[in-house]
């Protein structure tokens, strides 16, 4: 079989918690669960004891509407809530109260899209809906999952406020799914209303498919990297199955990201009856035009205006400024340091190449890296200046990164400048004199056309010769020629 | 204190407590020397609080409470508990296996303000296993009986409430209502019962049986004690989403205001459920109808439905309940099994299969049943259609008149086990409750006299959040038929 | 019902099983029950209306993010009616199914 000439379809169903969120969804338990003892940020609404009544976080319908928003989705006029039934022991009342889109209910927004670019082209990958729901439990095991008598579990995150983002399956490649994921997390970044960053607050399953054969789902993948090579592992392992004539089964399975590979978790013959029905604890609510056009008109700058944005105003290109705008926190230093510094080309160039490199080497979040944007913008202007040569940025460019130091003692303090072999200088100001016959002209004519000369060698050198000893040089050249 | 008080009103007790705080525990003493007589026949109670525990709680309320007592609304009075209502640190079992050892670590909002009005919870008290029945014969731990005639069920799923109240073992009673479980025990034991509005009484802590239906209410010897009581528990309430947007209305002063005008009301006699009714029932209750419309203008109303109220009740009521009982798993709390080594299928079965009753598990196959793909449409969306159809009804009827009346129960309270054989008659004979769960509209049951020695009651309905109209109507017929705190002899 | 024992098929459904002598029992109500409810065939115009899932005419309250003051720190909540292992809840395990 030709499988060269078989689109992929990749759909993608996110959850995002609303980490912002100072409370969990249906109760007024702390969110911030994830630094304290297990089941200790819980209340008899989120264990689900017997009784209980879910009331809802009035912010997370915000945040939900202006997510929906920002992902260009039609926002439903009313607001339903619905229980969604599967056993399970992480989630306490066995059923999840959720959204979905039958008789008389519907999620609070659909029919979106978000744009992403994919080798150079943008492209537009649809959002099918949005759905509030609760963040079940979390099951832990004694020793290793295969051999654990019991489970153990911990309702610290039950109830906390999540987002269902679903895409139609309009990704080709895992690389396409990674950009979406990419803007996705952008644009829920900018909103202010997630730090996907936190652990477990960003969870995709993945259904990928060979068009015109079966569908598999991988469930639960952690991080963005993650989606990308399991989708990269499920193709080649699909590919396998349909080049040797096979049929590939309709199923879910998991991603092991230790061992990068995925595992049956089991076969889905017919659909899951989740029974569906509207939730009578939670009466529907109108979600009128006024309160929609509120969020919508008070929504931040999102990630494609601020691309726009930084085409126009510091004449970038779409990719080195998606690149900055897709990481918040560069893209707020890049502007930080456009106000202090006008080669904009250069400064995005090194942010988004060395500078980022480096912060991802070190393993530093933007809250603990040591580089302000003066740092850098004093480091540009020593290069600029032919003080400092592209090898010492990035020599010292690290440093700076990790450990805040001022460049410009640095570079004063440091063996950096000031050579002071002679036999060395000797040779470069003998070069600099042949490629310039022009300034040694000028230079035997007027004893201050020296400085030029020197000049020259200072940027040979990166700045690094010993103005003295270089001059020294160069009068005895000069008085030799005379 | 002589057996006089036994079959005093709350409102005269409190009026004795209030002049002096140690009557209270005369009082005390009083309702457990007939517990102490009775229960053992009747068994309305799953878990009495001992006599000492009250005793001190009580010596407490008065040590602390003595500046604050003139504004306490039930001050020293004692009232029995459905155990389906969650009392902070007193075991609620909702009769069930299930939660035989289940301790709740809150209580429920009604708790809650009884306890600041300065009521003291005696005992929870039997029910149907998850208010699943009407007779209490569903409960796991033993049937409560009919204080009126020991070899007969007091109704359901209040029973223990009912029970309770005709026995002398409380003053006053809280039921909860799904389908007439205040209503139908009320009548059979003949006692006053109101279901309230739905949304007019908290549900937090009420443990869910058909949440859409579901409603916790006033059980009392007397029309103004239940208003008394109505009074306290009603009003909005931030931690139920579905808690109407009002304060509870002042019910006595409102009742005392109406007892005294008189305004001449609109009633309409709902002729098929008096046709459908038992002889004795009917002939009872029409006395009952002429007494009301004697003063009243009356007509009578034609209600073109019968076996359909009860199945979309039933509908309606298993599916909520398959989805509300899923949460019994035995993990956070309730009946344990031993699961090492076993999976979590398995285990989940096995403790619903040892943990629910017959009535309650076939009720929540069904329910899951009704909502499964393929038969949604078939009976669950087709009984929430009705459901619409008959609210439209009713809106109509309520155009033209200000309340309704039937019988309560079609029948007279049945012997243990009569219904064994036979549940589907048992959900028929809910047929003139479920109405009023149904639309959402307030009912009350009135006890009016006994038939064979078995008392007979009426139900009237009035618009939503029209409680005091129903609380009128039953006070007149409370002074012309005297059945007012009435104690059955057990014998 | 698509499987060949109702009963079966409930069970499995529901995940709950009924005794021996429940199974003969429940088999001959359901069956009655049925018939009950499909009483509801015989209301006419029941198409010419949607779903009533609400009888009151409320609209939703919603609850300002306020967090608690107070988090369960000594497990109150829990130690009575839970088994506790280090602070986490034991339950059947979920592997393997
Ligand atoms: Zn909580």
């Amino acid at each position: 079989m030709l499988i060269n000439n078989l689109n992929i379809l990749i759909g993608l169903e996110v959850h995002t918690q609303l980490t912002k969120l100072r409370s969990k969804l249906f109760c007024p338990t702390p969110a911030d669960y994830r630094k304290s003892p297990p089941n200790t940020y819980v209340c008899p609404i989120c264990l689900g004891l017997p009784g209980t009544l879910p009331v809802v976080n009035k912010k997370a319908v915000e945040y939900a509407i202006a997510v929906a928003k920002a992902l260009n989705c039609e926002v439903s006029d009313k607001l339903v809530f619905v229980r969604k039934h599967y056993f399970y022991p992480d989630l306490p009342k066995n059923y999840q109260i959720s959204q979905y889109i039958g008789p008389g209910f519907t999620a609070i927004a659909r029919n979106g899209y978000v744009k992403i670019y994919a080798d150079g082209k943008v492209k537009i990958i649809r959002i099918r809906r949005v759905n509030i729901e609760e963040d079940p439990g979390r099951i832990v095991y004694v020793g290793s999952i295969e051999i654990s008598p019991y489970s153990l579990i911990d309702y610290n995150r039950s109830g906390i406020a999540l987002l269902e983002i679903v895409t139609e399956p309009d990704m080709a490649s895992p690389k396409e799914a990674r950009a979406f994921l990419e803007k996705l997390i952008a644009i829920l970044e900018y909103l202010g209303v997630t730090d996907p960053r936190e652990e477990g607050a960003f969870r995709v399953d993945a259904n990928i498919s060979f068009e015109g054969f079966g569908r598999v789902e991988i469930k639960n993948i952690g991080s963005v990297k993650d989606v990308e090579k399991a989708l990269t592992y499920e193709i080649i392992r699909q590919k396998k199955i349909i080049e040797q004539g096979g049929k590939v089964e309709r199923e879910t399975r998991h991603w092991n990201p230790s061992k990068g590979v995925t595992v049956s978790l089991r076969s889905k013959e017919y659909e899951e009856d989740y029974r569906y029905f509207p939730d009578p604890d939670l009466p529907p609510m109108k979600l009128d035009k006024s309160l929609i056009e509120r969020i919508s008109s008070a929504l931040p700058e999102l990630p494609d205006n601020r691309i726009a944005r930084f085409t126009m105003q510091y004449g970038l290109d779409e990719y080195r400024a998606s690149v900055l705008v897709l990481n918040k926190w560069l893209a707020d230093f890049f502007e930080d340091a456009a106000k202090i510094y006008s080669n904009y080309k250069k400064l995005a160039d090194l942010l988004i190449t060395d500078f980022l490199r480096w912060i991802n080497e070190y393993n530093l979040s933007p809250e603990n890296f040591k580089a302000t944007p003066l740092h850098i913008v004093k480091l540009l202007k020593l290069w600029d200046e032919g003080i400092l040569s592209v090898k010492m940025v990035k020599e010292i460019l690290p440093q700076i990164i990790k450990d805040g130091i001022d460049v410009e003692s640095y570079v004063a303090a440091s063996g950096y400048v000031k050579i002071i072999d002679k036999s060395y200088l000797h040779k470069i100001v003998e070069e600099v004199m042949k490629e310039h016959p022009k300034a040694v002209q000028d230079a035997l004519s007027n004893p201050k056309a020296i400085n030029y000369l020197i000049g020259l060698v200072m940027k040979k050198t990166g700045g690094k010769a010993d103005p003295q000893i270089t001059k020294e040089i160069i009068q005895e050249i000069l008085s030799s020629i005379r | 204190m002589s057996y006089k008080y036994l079959s005093m009103p709350v409102y005269r007790l409190l009026q004795e407590f209030k002049t002096d705080p140690m009557k209270i525990f005369d009082y005390l003493e009083l309702v457990y020397k007939v517990i102490n007589g009775t229960e053992n026949k009747i068994r309305s109670f799953i878990t009495l609080i001992s006599k000492d525990i009250v005793f001190k709680y009580v010596e407490k309320l008065v040590k602390e409470g003595l500046e604050k007592f003139d504004s306490l609304k039930l001050l020293g009075i004692p009232i029995a508990v459905k155990d389906n209502i969650s009392t902070k640190g007193i075991r609620t079992t909702c009769a069930s296996r299930m939660l035989e050892n289940y301790i709740p670590p809150y209580n429920a909002t009604v708790i809650e303000r009884i306890i600041k009005e300065g009521g003291i919870i005696i005992g929870k008290t039997n029910m149907d296993e998850f208010a699943m029945g009407s007779t209490t014969e569903t409960s796991a731990f033993y049937p409560t009986r009919n204080p009126w005639d020991l070899s007969r069920v007091p109704g359901g799923s209040s029973g223990g409430s009912a029970a309770a109240l005709s026995a002398g073992e409380a003053p006053l009673a809280l039921g909860s209502d799904t389908g007439g479980s205040i209503r139908n025990p009320a009548a059979f034991c003949g006692v006053y019962g109101l279901k309230p509005t739905y949304g007019l009484v908290s549900r937090y802590g009420l443990i869910a049986y058909a949440s859409s239906m579901d409603q916790i209410g006033p059980m009392a010897r007397n029309t103004m004690d239940l208003a008394i009581l109505l009074n306290i528990i009603a009003g909005h309430d931030s931690k139920d989403s579905t808690s109407l947007l009002i304060n509870g209305k002042d019910y006595v002063s409102l009742l005392k205001e109406l007892t005294h005008k008189e305004p001449r009301l609109r009633i309409g006699i709902i002729k098929e459920l008096f046709e459908n009714s038992d002889e004795g029932i009917r002939s009872k209750t029409y006395k009952a109808v002429d007494m009301l419309c004697a003063y009243h203008d009356c007509l009578t109303i034609s209600l073109p439905y019968g076996k359909q109220l009860v199945a979309a009740y039933y509908i309606i009521a298993m599916a909520e309940a398959s989805s509300n009982l899923a949460r019994f798993d035995g993990v956070r709390y309730g009946l344990k099994i031993p699961f090492e080594n076993k999976g979590w299928d398995e285990i989940y079965s096995e403790v619903r299969t040892k943990g629910f009753g017959y009535e309650v598990k076939k009720r929540i196959a069904l329910g899951a049943y009704i909502l499964s793909v393929g038969y949604r449409d078939m009976y669950y969306i087709r009984a929430l259609k009705f459901r619409r159809i008959l609210k439209e009804t009713f809106d109509k009827i309520f155009k033209s008149v200000d309340a309704v009346m039937s019988p309560t129960m079609p029948i007279l309270p049945p012997k243990l086990g009569e219904f064994f054989e036979d549940p589907l008659r048992m959900y028929l004979a809910d047929v003139n409750t479920v109405i009023a769960n149904l639309i959402g509209v307030p009912a009350i049951s009135i006890p009016i006299d006994f038939y064979n020695g078995l008392p007979v009651a009426v139900q009237i309905m009035s618009r939503q959040l029209t409680e005091e109209v129903l609380l009128y109507l039953s006070m007149q017929l409370e002074e012309k038929t005297r059945f007012r705190n009435i104690v059955a002899e057990v014998h | 019902m698509q499987e060949s024992d109702v009963i079966d098929y409930l069970e499995r459904l529901a995940l709950l099983k009924f005794t021996e002598s429940e199974r003969e029992k429940v088999r001959i109500e359901i069956t009655k029950i049925i018939e009950l409810f499909n009483e509801l065939m015989k209301v006419e115009e029941l198409d010419r209306v949607e779903p009533l899932y609400h009888v009151i005419e409320i609209e939703l309250p919603l609850r300002d993010d306020e967090p608690l003051d107070t988090v369960d720190s000594s497990h109150e909540l829990l130690s009575e009616n839970a088994i506790l292992e280090n602070g986490y809840i034991k339950a059947p395990k979920t592997v393997g199914e």
